[in-house]
């Protein structure tokens, strides 16, 4: 793997590239192609024209080709979307923890180039903003190939460090972002589940699509240790010994109580939610999210 | 307050502050995790706190409390008991009964059941030397316990202390299973009397034995024993030594048997050889020796279960005096019953009285010419021939048989004579003839059955004469005198004929006197020979004459001679009983003061020497001393110092029980119930272990390691109740999380 490139999976990028990426909802921008876009007409280029198929709109079919072939085509053009974006991706102290061959950090850096690699090779146009209590470093959205590379640069910089605050980070992104799109945030929401709440409800209310992966360690969430140990926080000062399997049980209770309510509120809101161990192969996570939004796509 | 057997041991106490310690040394070895997901982990921990941490003191405590009951354990931690350490003096006594009865030498594999015995007393010596508390043992054999005059346990109350048990197993290796076949019961009363003075003290009682059927099968004295001890609060213990009844053979008896005894005349000897296995016995060999030179070896062909058999064997001694005999089987489990022996008495001759009514004395000259042959071959026999008036004027006491041969009256004080003759164990025989008069022995000597004569006469009778010779005049029965003639073809009795005869009256019936039998009859069933037991003695009478006046038996039949040789040994005197002495039982020697002055001297058989003692008189006049080591069989001689006299010596036989050799077992639950309610514990020896928990220091070592368990289970259990076990991985959060 090219050192530029350190969050670029080959083998991700080959399974999950037979995959379309399609927005649940109306989003803004041209709906030339797989997206319906309030937006036609601008700035289509045609590139090919394909044998019309039963579903196929027949505003397409180039009339021309038929009175001159008695055979009917499709035009298609070079941008059928105008897709827009955004990488949300926690940088904060806590996702240096990892217990096997990534950190939550590393395999979110993965998860957003993945991501963005994808949207890219749709022509459609990808931003990223890294963020630990505040935004560390923004990728405005751009549709070129070689914006990954900027994508990817802002992920390498953003070392974890602070803490998260989520809040504060949707209400820039919604203000840097008016333009409806697809924010997609990659983070373990170790944060105060009001503030991400209340972000993803102010995306929402602008007409953002909200996807989320909620990445965990299998550590955290099975919560294997034994013999004394002492914790001590990554995002703050504190500190706790104790002897683990005494609180293994109130842990996992806290935890079940915390993921309940991370996705209850996100299908309060109408956001798409996957819990997701590092542990878990990358492409087989995307392909079967990816797959599985398609389905529920083409039965809404 | 609790003592300790090792208290040595609780140094190791301040082990049970380990646990802190591993816990403290914990807290400053713990694992280091900088953690994201803190948030869950202390909203567990504010949770669990106070739980978490009573858990975690109370395993502490637990962990602790399991070092401390290990440690109080191997310490041995004993509390008084109840009534023996409070009210009483808390000492214990430790009575051991041991059988060292003969079956106890019963072996099998490497050990026997003695060996097994010596083991358990060892082991509770061992035991309560190891006891704080005060502890007292007796040991007491049943051998010692039999004594008659006083019993002598071989350690009595001895105080146990460190140098108990070397003294103890000095003792024991020294102790040999005794020849004696002593029972339980002398040692049980005299432990009764030790419990029952020493009220003050716990009293544990072992009687350690191979519980044989011959004790054991009617236990009705030792059974009261027994419940008196158990109501004197004493602890009892029946500790068996055998678990299986092994075959086994024993000589029951060794004496003369019936015969002429005197020296240089074969003595019949009979040895009886008893099985007391639960398989017949086959081929067995006794070999025999007498005065130490080995003789012919006796074989018996079969002895049946439970079964004895008597044979006969013949020695000869040449000289007068006492003689020894000595019988021995092969080895079997048991060996001291495959020895018996046997001092016989042999006179030089014996002298033979015959009073002959016929002045030629005819029958006498052939009665002393069948008794006496002459010649080179001797039959120990000595005859004098006498008239009638003898009987009056001289004792009879020096000979063994007296003959009546045809004699027509005797006086009143030669009939008393004889009948005091008869009764003490004289043998008389009577031959009628033309001279005997009826009324004479119907009076004098039949006087209604009260007499010597067996049977009344009536009178004189011719035997018909049998011209076709179909039968033989005379017809005798299975009967010693008779033995050897016997037999449905013997031409010797066959030629005898009896012309005339004296008819027993016609009003005697053999139904009014059952001791009377007719020994032999005439061809028309008339009475000839007819026995009957007068005091000790016997009297044989024929109705005919000796002489062959009126039969011609005398006359050149050989019959006649061993008939009247087998009449001499019957009538000699019954054979001598087997006047040997049981092992143990005390020898009494008894002297005439005007031929042996008092020092006598015991040789025993193994050859030690004994001192002199003085015999001393007793009432009767006589001397008499009493010898006590009669522990082992065999020959025992008594040295005497006759007066006037070089110093001579009388020998005894002493024998063991034989019924001691009986091997059968008494079977538990047949002895529980005829023990029922004596409360005791049956234990094998193999399986004896010293039960401390009875004891009056009752160990608590039981209680500890019963708390022991249970603190393990409990600290166990609540180690996984705090988490502090591995768990089976938990299920995967995230299977469900990433749908």
């Amino acid at each position: 793997m090219p050192a530029s490139k350190p969050f670029l999976h080959p083998e991700a990028i080959r399974r999950i590239s037979r995959m379309e990426l399609r927005a649940r909802h109306v989003v803004e921008g041209f709906m030339a192609g797989m997206h319906r876009s309030p937006y036609f007409g601008h700035s289509v280029e045609f590139r090919e024209h394909r044998q019309y198929t039963w579903g196929d709109d027949l505003r397409n079919v180039d009339w021309k080709v038929w009175a001159k072939q008695d055979r009917l085509y499709v035009k298609r053009y070079e941008e059928e979307t105008n897709l827009r974006a955004t990488l949300l991706v926690d940088v904060s102290a806590s996702m240096q923890y990892g217990s096997g061959a990534m950190s939550k950090y590393e395999y979110a850096a993965t998860i957003a180039v993945s991501l963005a690699y994808l949207i890219l090779r749709q022509h459609d146009a990808v931003g990223c903003v890294a963020f630990d209590d505040r935004v560390r470093m923004a990728v405005p959205q751009r549709t070129r190939r070689n914006h990954l590379d900027s994508i990817i640069q802002a992920l390498e910089v953003s070392r974890p460090a602070n803490k998260t605050q989520l809040d504060g980070v949707f209400h820039l992104v919604a203000e840097s972002y008016p333009r409806r799109g697809l924010v997609i945030l990659v983070s373990d929401l170790l944060a105060p589940r009001d503030g991400l709440f209340r972000g993803i409800r102010l995306l929402r209310s602008r007409g953002h699509d909200v996807m989320v992966f909620h990445l965990l360690d299998d550590e955290e969430l099975d919560f294997p240790f034994s013999g004394p140990t002492r914790f001590e926080d990554l995002e703050a000062p504190a500190a706790l010994s104790c002897n683990p399997r005494a609180l293994r049980q109130g842990y996992l209770a806290a935890l079940q109580g915390y993921l309940a309510e991370v996705r209850h509120g996100c299908v309060r809101h109408q956001t798409d939610y996957a819990l997701v161990r590092t542990s878990q192969p990358l492409d087989a996570v995307l392909a079967a999210y990816l797959s599985n939004r398609q389905g529920r796509h083409r039965h809404s | 307050m609790p003592t300790f057997v090792h208290s040595a041991l609780l140094w190791a106490l301040p082990v049970v502050g380990l646990p802190v310690l591993i816990h403290l040394i914990n807290l400053m070895r713990h694992r280091r995790v900088r953690w994201a997901a803190m948030e869950f982990l202390l909203a567990s921990q504010r949770k669990n706190r106070t739980w978490v941490f009573l858990k975690q003191l109370l395993l502490l405590l637990l962990r602790m409390a399991v070092l401390a009951a290990a440690v109080l354990m191997v310490a041995r931690p004993r509390m008084p008991e109840r009534l023996g350490g409070l009210l009483r003096t808390g000492r214990t006594h430790h009575l051991v009964l041991l059988d060292d009865s003969f079956s106890m030498s019963d072996r099998w594999a490497h050990t026997s059941a003695w060996d097994e015995a010596k083991g358990v007393v060892r082991r509770v010596g061992a035991a309560a030397v190891e006891e704080a508390w005060p502890q007292r043992f007796t040991l007491l054999r049943f051998s010692r316990a039999a004594v008659s005059d006083s019993a002598r346990p071989d350690l009595l109350a001895e105080r146990v202390d460190r140098q108990f048990l070397e003294r103890l197993d000095g003792d024991l290796d020294r102790m040999e299973v005794s020849q004696s076949a002593a029972g339980p019961l002398a040692a049980l009363e005299t432990i009764v009397q030790l419990v029952a003075d020493a009220a003050d003290e716990q009293s544990m009682v072992y009687l350690v034995s191979d519980f044989r059927s011959r004790d054991w099968d009617e236990p009705g004295q030792l059974k009261e024993a027994l419940s008196r001890l158990s109501d004197l609060g004493a602890r009892l213990h029946l500790i068996r030594c055998v678990h299986t009844a092994r075959d086994n053979l024993a000589i029951a008896r060794l004496a003369p048997g019936r015969g002429i005894r005197a020296a240089d005349v074969p003595l019949r000897m009979e040895v009886t050889v008893r099985n007391f296995g639960r398989r017949p016995a086959r081929r067995v060999t006794v070999l025999v020796e007498a005065d130490g030179s080995p003789q012919p070896a006796v074989e018996i062909e079969q002895i049946e279960p439970g079964g004895s058999v008597t044979q006969s064997f013949s020695v000869r001694f040449a000289t007068a005096g006492q003689h020894h005999v000595a019988a021995r089987l092969e080895i079997d489990p048991v060996a001291a019953d495959n020895f018996r022996y046997a001092v016989v008495e042999v006179p030089a001759e014996q002298r033979v009285l015959l009073v002959d009514g016929d002045p030629g004395a005819a029958g006498a000259r052939y009665l002393q010419a069948a008794l006496d042959p002459g010649g080179p071959v001797s039959t120990g026999v000595r005859p004098r021939i006498v008239g009638p008036r003898y009987l009056s004027l001289h004792p009879l006491q020096a000979f063994d048989t007296i003959y009546l041969l045809d004699v027509p009256h005797l006086e009143p004080a030669a009939v008393e004579a004889l009948e005091s003759f008869v009764a003490s164990g004289g043998g008389l025989a009577i031959f009628l003839g033309p001279r005997s008069d009826p009324q004479l022995f119907n009076e004098q000597l039949y006087r209604r059955g009260r007499g010597l004569m067996p049977v009344p006469v009536a009178g004189p009778r011719d035997l018909l004469v049998d011209r076709l010779r179909k039968a033989p005049d005379l017809e005798v029965t299975d009967h010693p005198i008779f033995h050897v003639l016997a037999g449905r073809r013997n031409s010797f009795v066959a030629m005898v004929n009896v012309e005339r005869y004296f008819a027993v009256a016609e009003q005697w019936r053999p139904e009014a006197d059952p001791a009377v039998r007719v020994i032999a009859r005439l061809r028309n069933g008339a009475p000839l020979a007819v026995e009957k037991p007068f005091g000790q003695g016997r009297v044989v009478a024929f109705v005919t004459t000796a002489a062959p006046e009126w039969n011609n038996w005398a006359r050149g039949n050989p019959s006649f001679v061993v008939a009247m040789l087998e009449m001499q040994a019957y009538l000699a005197g019954p054979p001598p009983a087997d006047t040997s002495q049981l092992v143990g039982t005390p020898l009494q020697v008894t002297l005439d003061p005007a031929r042996y002055a008092p020092p006598v001297r015991l040789l025993p058989p193994d050859g030690t020497q004994t001192g002199t003692i003085q015999a001393q008189p007793d009432p009767d006049g006589l001397l008499k001393a009493s010898f006590a080591g009669t522990d082992t069989s065999g020959i025992y001689r008594v040295e005497l110092s006759p007066k006037g006299a070089s110093p001579s010596s009388r020998s005894y036989a002493v024998n063991v029980d034989p019924s001691e050799g009986d091997l059968a077992m008494a079977d538990p639950q047949t002895l529980a119930a005829r023990l029922r309610g004596v409360r005791y514990e049956w234990i094998d020896a193999a399986e004896f272990r010293y039960g401390r928990q009875d004891y009056a220091a009752r160990h608590l070592g039981h209680v500890l390691l019963y708390a022991l368990v249970v603190l393990l289970v409990g600290e166990q259990l609540l180690a996984r109740s705090a988490s502090y076990h591995p768990a089976a991985r938990a299920a995967s959060l995230a299977h469900g999380g990433a749908r």
